[in-house]
C-alpha cells in the first residue's frame, strides 16, 4: 500500500448566505469543496498540487494534516487515518502555511525552536545536529537570536521551514511557500527543498501558484479544479497538450526588413524587434527561420516557448475552471 | 508535560518584555484604587457601615493589584484564531485546550504579579483608612495564597471558555465584552462583594466569579475565618473541575467542526 492513499475524498462546507429581503432566516448554501478525489503518493515523492484559487487544494492539505474531518472517503497516511489518530499522525508530519506563522513574533526564533523541541520531544543531541544542519542549509546562523518581527519575508519563510523540519517529519506539506519572495530567496528555497527531499527522503506535497516552483521541483503534478482531480502525471505531459505556440523575436541589421510569411501568422513590431507567434505543428520552425533569414541580415534571433503561466491559464480555461 | 511547561515559560517571558505596559497598568490601577477609596471614605463619612473601612480599602487594593488576572486576554491567541494561524497549533501532538490553558495562565500570573508587587508595596505605605492592612493572621495569609492560586486556575479556565466562543464567532469582542462585564461585577472588582446585601452574597459567593479574587481576599482580610478556609478551597476546586471540563468539551466540539477559512 502506498504511503499516502486517498480514496473518494469528499468535503462540504455550509455557507450562510446574506438574508434575502422579506425572508425571515438566512439561507444556507452547501459548497462541495472536494467531490471524490483519489490519489496515491509513494514515500520520497515530490508532488506538486496545482489548481486555481478555491479548487480545494488547501482543503485536501488540511484533511491530510488532520485538521479537518472529511465528509466522505478514506485517507491513510503511513497507515494512519489523520483525523482519527491526530496526535500520533501529526508527530510525523511537518507543515508550512505560506501566509501564516508558527513562530513567536516577539522572541528570538531560536526560542521558538526550543519550544518545538519540547513539543515534539526531540532528544537534545538530535535536536542540536538537526538544528545545525538546517541552519546551515537555510543560512539562518546569524538570525537565530533575532526576534521574528525583525526578519524579512524571505528570512521568515526560511525560519518557518526550519521550524517545520526540526522533528524530521516523514511528510512535509508546503502551502504556497514562495509567495511574496524575491528571486534569490525563491531559488534558495527550491534548492533547499530538493536537498531535504534527497537527503532525508522526506515526502513533499507542494501547493503553489508559482509554476516555476513546479517546473523546478516536481516530477509529478496533480491538477485540481472544482473539487475534482483533472490531471495526475508528469508536467511535460500536461503542458504538451497546451504548449502550441512559440514566439520568435528577430532583430535585423536593416530597419526596413520585413519577412514574407503566410497571412495566418501575426507579426508585431516592438521597437527594433519583430515578434512572430506561430504554432510549430502548423508551420515548420525550419521553414520559418529560412524565411526570416531571406528577408535581411539577422542580428539576433530567439525562439521561446509560451510563458508557462499562459499555458496554465489556457489549461484552466479549457477545463472550465 | 514538558511541552506545556515550556509553553508556560515562553509566555511568561513574553510578559516580562512588555515593561511599559506594566508601568502603565500600575499607574492606572493605583489611580483607580485611590478614586474608589475616596468614594468609600465619602460614603462612610456620611453613614458609617457595619464593615470597618480598613477592610474595604484592603479589598479595593487587592482587587486593583490583581486586576490583570481578571481582565487580560492574550491578543496573540485571538489573532491566531482570527487569522487562521491556529492551523499550526492544530498540527501539534498536543492537547490544544491544555496548550492554550497554560499560555493563558502564564500571562495572567506573570502579568498580575508584575503589577501586584509594586502596587501592594505602595498600598502598605499608605496610612490606615487609605491603605492595605496586614493579613488577619498567618494562617489567613497562607490560605489566601492557596486561594489565589486556585483563583488563577479558575479564571484561566473561564478565559478558555471565552476563547471557545471566539473560535466560533471569529471575533473576540461580542461574547468577551459580555462575559467580562459579568466577571467585573460578580468578581467584586466594581463593588466589593462584601458590600452586597447578605442574601445576595449567599448566592454570589457560590458562583465561579467569586472564586477568582473575592474568596482569597476574604481569607486575607479575615472576613472568612481560617477555620472556614477548607470549605472555600473545596468550592474553588469544584469550580475548576467543572469549568475545565466544560472548556475541554467545548474545544473538542469546536475542533471537530472547525474550518480554517481561506487558502
Amino acid at each position: 500500500m502506498s504511503y499516502i492513499s486517498v480514496r473518494n475524498l469528499e468535503k462540504r462546507f455550509v455557507i450562510r448566505e446574506k438574508r434575502q429581503e422579506g425572508a425571515l432566516l438566512r439561507g444556507k448554501k452547501t459548497v462541495r469543496a472536494l467531490q471524490g478525489v483519489s490519489f496515491d503518493v509513494e514515500r520520497g515523492e515530490l508532488l506538486g498540487y496545482i489548481g486555481p484559487n478555491g479548487a480545494g487544494k488547501s482543503t485536501t492539505v488540511k484533511i491530510l494534516s488532520g485538521i479537518l474531518t472529511p465528509d466522505g472517503g478514506d485517507v491513510t497516511v503511513g497507515g494512519r487515518v489523520p483525523w482519527k489518530e491526530r496526535r500520533e499522525h501529526v508527530r510525523h508530519i511537518g507543515v508550512v502555511f505560506g501566509q501564516r506563522t508558527q513562530l513567536w513574533w516577539d522572541v528570538p526564533i531560536r526560542d521558538s525552536y526550543d519550544l518545538l523541541k519540547d513539543i515534539y520531544r526531540i532528544p537534545a543531541g538530535d535536536y542540536r545536529t538537526r538544528l545545525a544542519e538546517l541552519t546551515e542549509a537555510l543560512q539562518l546562523g546569524d538570525l537565530l537570536r533575532t526576534p521574528l518581527r525583525q526578519l524579512s519575508l524571505g528570512q521568515r519563510m526560511r525560519a518557518e521551514l526550519c521550524g517545520s523540519l526540526l522533528h524530521r517529519p516523514e511528510l512535509l506539506f508546503l502551502d504556497e511557500p514562495t509567495i511574496g519572495l524575491d528571486a534569490v530567496s525563491k531559488l534558495a528555497l527550491r534548492e533547499f527543498l530538493q536537498w531535504e527531499n534527497r537527503q532525508q527522503g522526506t515526502t513533499i506535497l507542494l501547493t503553489t501558484h508559482d509554476m516555476e516552483d513546479i517546473v523546478a521541483l516536481c516530477p509529478r503534478v496533480m491538477v485540481l479544479g472544482h473539487g475534482r482531480k483533472l490531471f495526475d502525471g508528469a508536467l511535460p505531459d500536461l503542458l504538451g497538450r497546451y504548449d502550441t505556440l512559440r514566439t520568435v523575436t528577430v532583430n535585423y541589421e536593416e530597419p526596413e526588413a520585413v519577412p514574407e510569411l503566410p497571412a495566418s501568422i501575426p507579426l508585431a513590431r516592438d521597437g527594433k524587434n519583430l515578434m512572430i507567434s506561430y504554432s510549430p505543428q502548423e508551420y515548420a520552425t525550419a521553414e520559418l527561420i529560412a524565411r526570416l533569414q531571406a528577408a535581411g541580415t539577422v542580428r539576433e534571433l530567439t525562439v521561446q516557448p509560451q510563458n508557462i503561466d499562459r499555458l496554465v491559464a489556457a489549461m484552466y480555461r479549457e477545463m472550465d475552471l | 508535560m514538558r511541552a506545556y511547561l515550556s509553553a508556560f515559560r515562553m509566555r511568561r517571558r513574553l510578559e516580562f518584555q512588555y515593561r511599559g505596559a506594566v508601568l502603565g497598568g500600575v499607574v492606572c490601577q493605583v489611580f483607580f484604587g485611590l478614586i474608589l477609596i475616596a468614594i468609600y471614605r465619602a460614603l462612610y463619612a456620611g453613614k458609617p457601615q457595619a464593615m470597618p473601612l480598613s477592610q474595604i480599602t484592603s479589598y479595593v487594593w487587592l482587587q486593583q493589584a490583581f486586576f490583570r488576572m481578571l481582565l487580560a486576554s492574550d491578543p496573540e491567541l485571538m489573532d491566531k484564531i482570527r487569522t487562521g494561524s491556529i492551523a499550526y497549533d492544530l498540527c501539534r501532538p498536543l492537547n490544544l485546550y491544555g496548550f492554550y490553558y497554560v499560555r493563558i495562565m502564564a500571562q495572567k500570573m506573570t502579568g498580575s504579579l508584575l503589577r501586584a508587587v509594586p502596587m501592594l508595596l505602595f498600598a502598605f505605605l499608605l496610612p490606615e483608612g487609605w491603605g492595605l492592612m496586614l493579613p488577619a493572621s498567618a494562617a489567613g495569609l497562607i490560605w489566601s495564597l492557596a486561594g489565589l492560586l486556585l483563583g488563577l486556575l479558575c479564571v484561566s479556565a473561564l478565559e478558555n471558555i471565552t476563547m471557545g466562543f471566539t473560535m466560533r464567532t471569529l471575533d473576540s469582542r461580542g461574547m468577551q465584552a459580555l462575559l467580562n462585564l459579568l466577571m467585573m461585577i460578580l468578581a467584586g472588582n466594581i463593588l466589593p462583594l462584601t458590600l452586597f446585601p447578605d442574601s445576595w452574597q449567599r448566592v454570589i459567593t457560590l458562583l465561579p466569579y467569586a472564586q477568582l479574587l473575592d474568596a482569597p481576599i476574604r481569607l486575607y482580610t479575615g472576613q472568612t475565618a481560617a477555620s472556614e478556609a477548607p470549605r472555600i478551597i473545596l468550592i474553588q476546586a469544584a469550580w475548576i473541575l467543572v469549568l475545565a471540563g466544560i472548556g475541554l468539551l467545548f474545544w473538542r466540539v469546536n475542533q471537530k467542526r472547525l474550518e480554517i477559512q481561506g487558502g
